[in-house]
């Protein structure tokens, strides 16, 4: 105890308790230092190409595979699609592994991409869904990408791929795929994102949380595209495809990235979040999906 | 639990006290006076502040005997017998071997006098 002062008008009990003062102030502030560093750090070193999606993170799921108790129920309708006489998407819905999934299947379609800020009210647009992601910090797009023949992107940062080139959807994964060249050479479409599935095996990919996800599908040949109703993880998302019978499969923008499928009667149906996004991306992508115009009898 | 005694030591003496043994301490200049309850008074070379200090880091809570009046007293709360504020006489006292008269400010008495109240409800 220090020697306090005191006036001849007051009294003190000497062997009273002060009141205790906080002594962990050097602490406190060691702790706002070491906080304020750390958003530093990770606002200078974390990884640029982090996708529209990246902030979604929850909690890695994991594949139980003993709770595969239902088959697909997805089949083909081909016949549907002539007697329709013009291009529609076809949804149906089933569940995989308890996973809840859409299956959208175009009839009749001719794929392409598109860049910009989508016109809503087209009705020739029958379906499309965000194709590839965009950085975070700049707002390009993420890996290589190709639109009627010319590359606003390159780039290997992620092995998917879909290209569209005269008609002709191919979804693979590959490091390097010519179909990039032949793309730009033939005015083609050419876009990268996760791989989900390669030749019927499922492939990890480093993404954490959960959220609604969309795949673009080869299956036995014929394009799907697949949306979970609930927020998976990527690995369970996946495996839900393998276990679909999807030969390839890459990822499309899930979560609320906006987007609709129009049935045989010409209903739309939308998915995602209707609002425009609050930062506005000039480089966001399309798969759209128009009317073939000609439906082979 | 073994006593506690108050420990006032210099380079060349001790003095080892139980607190009930003091019935105050007045201040004398640069030196203090011990007053005990056998009545004798001893000279301590030390500042009432300094004593005031070796009380609460030696004594712990039972230093709550002791109160600090104003700048030149300590007094053993135990001892205190006759408070009168308007004659600033604070009467320290066991009854039955001694009685010391001593002064303070009346604000100080004042004050003495509510803290005694105060104690004395709870």
């Amino acid at each position: 105890m220090k020697e306090k002062d005191i006036r001849d008008d007051e009294i003190r009990v000497i062997g009273e308790e002060e009141k205790p003062k906080f002594k962990g102030w050097k602490w406190l502030l060691l702790l706002l230092v070491g906080i304020v560093v750390g958003c530093v750090l990770y606002t200078v070193l974390k990884p640029k190409e982090k996708d529209q999606e990246s902030e979604e993170v929850v909690e890695q799921g994991y594949y139980d595979p003993a709770t595969v108790v239902e088959q697909p129920a997805v089949k083909t309708a081909l016949a549907k699609a002539a007697d329709v006489g013009h291009g529609f998407i076809e949804m149906a819905d089933t569940t995989i592994n308890d996973i809840p999934l859409k299956v959208y299947i175009p009839h009749e379609m001719r794929f392409s991409l598109f860049v910009g800020t989508i016109d809503r009210n087209d009705p020739s647009i029958l379906f499309a869904t965000q194709a590839a992601d965009v950085r975070a910090d700049n707002g390009g797009i993420v890996g290589a990408f190709v639109l009627e023949g010319e590359p606003l992107a390159w780039g290997l940062s992620k092995k998917g791929y879909c290209a569209i080139i005269n008609d002709t959807v191919t979804v693979g994964v590959a490091e390097n795929s010519p179909l990039f060249e032949e793309a730009t050479e033939r005015g083609g479409y050419f876009f990268r994102q996760f791989p989900l599935v390669d030749k019927g095996q499922l492939v990890e990919n480093d993404v954490k949380g959960k959220s609604v996800r969309r795949a673009l599908c080869d299956r036995n040949g014929e394009l799907l595209v697949v949306e979970t109703l609930t927020p998976e993880s990527f690995h369970d998302f996946a495996q839900a495809l393998v276990d679909l019978g999807v030969d390839n499969a890459i990822y499309l923008i899930g979560s609320n990235a906006y987007g609709w499928a129009t049935d045989a009667e010409g209903q739309r149906h939308p998915f995602g979040c209707p609002d425009p996004p609050k930062k506005k991306w000039k480089n966001i992508s399309y798969l759209v999906m128009k009317d073939k115009g000609k439906i082979t009898k | 639990m073994l006593k506690k005694y108050l420990i006032i030591s210099t380079a060349t003496d001790l003095v080892r006290i139980a607190p009930d043994k003091i019935v105050f301490i007045s201040s004398d200049g640069n030196y203090c006076n011990l007053v005990q309850t056998d009545n004798e008074t001893r000279l301590l070379t030390f500042q009432l502040g300094q004593i005031e200090t070796m009380i609460h880091d030696q004594l712990g809570t039972d230093g709550l005997l002791f109160i600090r009046i104003g700048r030149g007293l300590i007094i053993n709360r135990n001892y205190i017998y006759y408070i009168n504020i308007q004659s600033q006489k604070l009467i320290l006292s066991d009854v039955v071997r001694f009685t010391h008269t001593v002064s303070a400010s009346k604000d100080a008495l004042k004050q003495l006098k509510e803290l005694i109240e105060k104690e004395a409800k709870v």
